[in-house]
């Protein structure tokens, strides 16, 4: 039991304070986050925690997300009453509305058809945070049960599985995207599909290293002798022990695949119009970029703090949760 | 070294096959009929139709290209897998098929003669990336926690945040439009296209906005690496070894600190140069380059399959044949690679 703690600061995911309860680590699950049993028990989550909350960057990034997410949840109580629908065009006032500067009827100024873009860019948000949750939680399933069964099981499972996620690789990623929505066609499903499916072999590769790591630990070995599944040991020792770098890769995903959707979008081949996209909506203000430049800054604004947000939050759950990442 | 070098090219195969079948199982799925895509509006009679279809081996042929018929007079399909190699075959042969809608020009033809702007475009991209990139990332390492670093952090994390294509119209808007209308037009720049020779502006005058644009995500990551990478060189034995025999800070990280840091950085540009050909297709749209990114991007628009796979093709190929040169000169410029050592010991 000497050698498991000592190997215990290597393991890619354990923060150096987060304490194992001593000893006993092999018939009790004791990285298991909800784990309690006594009053100040310190947990690497509770730890992650409190140096998340010291991180200025990360509490303000969280701050905003969670105002765009409300935002986006309750669009529909007070939205459509203010600046009429993000969709629908009115015929009546159409052209007296057309691409009218921003005031304070109109915060962003309206778009050709007369439709208020600060209602299309909140409309906008949930396409591009459903995006970006949706395809990276596939990308993250998908890479979990690749890396798992690669780490785990090792030999021909390794080899094939990893020569995959090579060939994958070996497309640059937005260049496969295109490729496979001009293929099976565009609209939000199949964005959500590509982005998701073409995501995975990297979060693979992530939890495939960190299993591989976990993996030499005593704790491991003793809860075989004692008998337990593979099942068991997968999802109760390695695990939890390698979720902390998976949640810090896929946090940072989340942007990744916001900024993917908005270049599709843009290109025509991710959400169909009317749809408020915001790379659909930069595409409709380019062409009047020298006389309505607000028509393609704002929705570019909106990507930018957005993806920004998910960044610095990544940052911060990274430095929290002590996960060494490559390059960063 | 060898041993290394033929590991890798032996490792490219099995990748290359994999993604070769996997463009082929794209170009077989695409929704239509090939030959009714080529045809377009016209009907053809079913004679000539056969003959295409035997000249793009779709059905079965003898040795002189002929149809073969069944017992029943119908053509035999060729099956997929014999699809797949005379695919290879041609592809070994530059041979990418033909675009359905510009009167039979073959693929080859146009990729050749579009690949150039992306490849000039990349190159000035990739020059700009080395320099700014490698600059910042130095001068926020030396001068750590200072106002340089917090501003070279600051714009890199801005940069890594926003739409490419977003940005490249930030630029022809501020460059090209403002610009204009603020020195009355004295002084802009082009925002589109390469220009003619009966065009106000020197040739050289549109790369700089469309460089810029594909050189900027990269730059700030090149940034980015070479920050890390220095500080953590910085902190080696070896380095303190320098400074306590006497070396100058200055000193000691240009002639030691510095070498070490740099090949990571110079392997993440080398494999960036793959990436910005593919990333073309975002800049050049935005920007009208007459660039094989910009072809595709137009061929996606007009269902032009052939155009768009072969393209894609050409440059998946050529990123994976960079990064199989950047793998291996890694290895000449790293001793711990070929050696299997472990990279890093923290």
């Amino acid at each position: 039991m000497e050698e498991n703690k000592n190997n215990l600061p290597e393991v890619n995911a354990i923060s150096k304070d987060a304490e194992q309860p001593e000893g006993n680590s092999t018939n009790r699950d004791s990285n298991e986050p909800e784990h309690s049993s006594s009053a100040p028990t310190r947990t690497l989550w509770g730890d992650a925690w409190r140096r998340l909350r010291s991180n200025k960057l990360a509490v303000i990034a969280s701050v905003w997300l969670l105002i765009i997410v409300v935002i986006a949840l309750t669009a529909d109580l007070w939205v459509p009453q203010h600046f009429g629908s993000p969709t629908e065009t009115d015929s009546s006032t159409m052209t007296s509305n057309s691409r009218l500067p921003p005031s304070w009827e109109h915060p962003f100024g309206t778009d050709t058809l007369g439709r208020d873009v600060f209602c299309r860019v909140i409309y906008g948000s949930r396409i591009s945070l459903s995006v970006g949750l949706l395809a990276t939680a596939i990308s993250t399933v998908i890479g979990l049960i690749m890396g798992a069964l690669a780490a785990y099981y090792g030999g021909i499972w390794d080899t094939i599985i990893m020569r995959l996620a090579d060939i994958f690789l070996a497309f640059p990623y937005m260049l496969f995207v295109i490729v496979m929505l001009a293929v099976f066609g565009g609209g939000i499903q199949n964005v959500f599909i590509a982005i998701g499916v073409l995501g995975w072999p990297s979060i693979a590769r992530v939890f495939r290293s960190s299993i591989l790591s976990i993996k030499e630990n005593d704790y491991v070995d003793a809860a075989r002798a004692m008998g337990a599944s593979d099942f068991r040991i997968i999802t109760r020792h390695i695990f939890p022990n390698s979720v902390a770098s998976v949640v810090v890769y896929a946090t940072m995903n989340i942007g990744g695949a916001i900024l993917t959707e908005a270049a599709l979008s843009y290109l025509g081949m991710g959400v169909t119009p009317p749809n408020p996209s915001w790379g659909i909506l930069i595409e409709d203000g380019q062409q009047y970029l020298s006389t309505q430049p607000w028509l393609m800054l704002m929705p570019g604004i909106a990507i930018l703090t957005t993806v920004l947000a998910f960044t610095l939050l990544g940052d911060g759950l990274r430095d929290a949760l002590d996960v060494k990442m490559k390059d960063a | 070294m060898g041993k290394y070098i033929l590991k890798r090219v032996l490792q490219f195969i099995p990748v290359f096959l994999g993604v070769t079948l996997i463009l082929f199982i794209m170009e077989n799925v695409v929704p239509g009929d090939p030959i009714k895509l080529m045809a377009g509006e016209k009907k053809l009679d079913p004679q000539t139709e056969i003959n295409l279809r035997a000249s793009f081996h779709l059905i079965e042929t003898d040795t002189d290209g002929n149809p073969i018929y069944d017992e029943n007079g119908n053509t035999i399909e060729t099956p997929l897998v014999q699809r797949y190699f005379l695919y290879l075959n041609g592809l070994l042969h530059g041979d990418l098929g033909v675009s359905y809608q510009r009167s039979g020009q073959s693929v080859s033809s146009i990729i050749a003669a579009k690949y150039p702007y992306t490849v000039r475009l990349a190159i000035v991209a990739i020059i700009i990336e080395a320099i700014v990139g490698i600059g910042a990332g130095i001068l926020s390492a030396v001068k750590r926690g200072s106002f340089w670093d917090i501003l070279v952090t600051l714009i890199t994390s801005l940069l890594v945040s926003m739409p490419a294509f977003w940005l490249g119209m930030l630029l022809q808007l501020f460059f090209g439009i403002q610009m204009k209308r603020w020195t009355g037009g004295a002084w802009y720049l082009p925002i589109s296209g390469v220009g003619s020779k009966y065009s106000e502006f020197q040739p050289w005058m549109y790369y700089i906005l469309p460089a810029l644009t594909l050189a900027a995500i990269s730059t700030a990551y090149t940034a980015r690496i070479m920050r890390s990478q220095l500080l953590e060189v910085m902190n080696q034995d070896y380095i303190r070894t320098a400074r306590a025999k006497g070396l100058s800070r200055r000193a000691t990280i240009y002639h030691h600190a510095l070498k070490n840091a740099l090949i990571p950085v110079v392997t993440y540009i080398g494999m960036d140069f793959g990436a910005m050909l593919s990333g073309a297709i975002l800049t050049e749209t935005v920007f009208n380059w007459p660039g094989i990114g910009y072809e595709t991007y137009r061929a996606i628009q007009s269902r032009d399959w052939p155009i768009v796979l072969g393209s894609v093709t050409v440059i998946v190929l050529v990123v994976m044949v960079i990064n199989l040169v950047v793998d291996v000169s890694y290895a000449f410029l790293d001793p711990r690679i070929r050696f299997g050592a472990p990279k890093d010991q923290g």
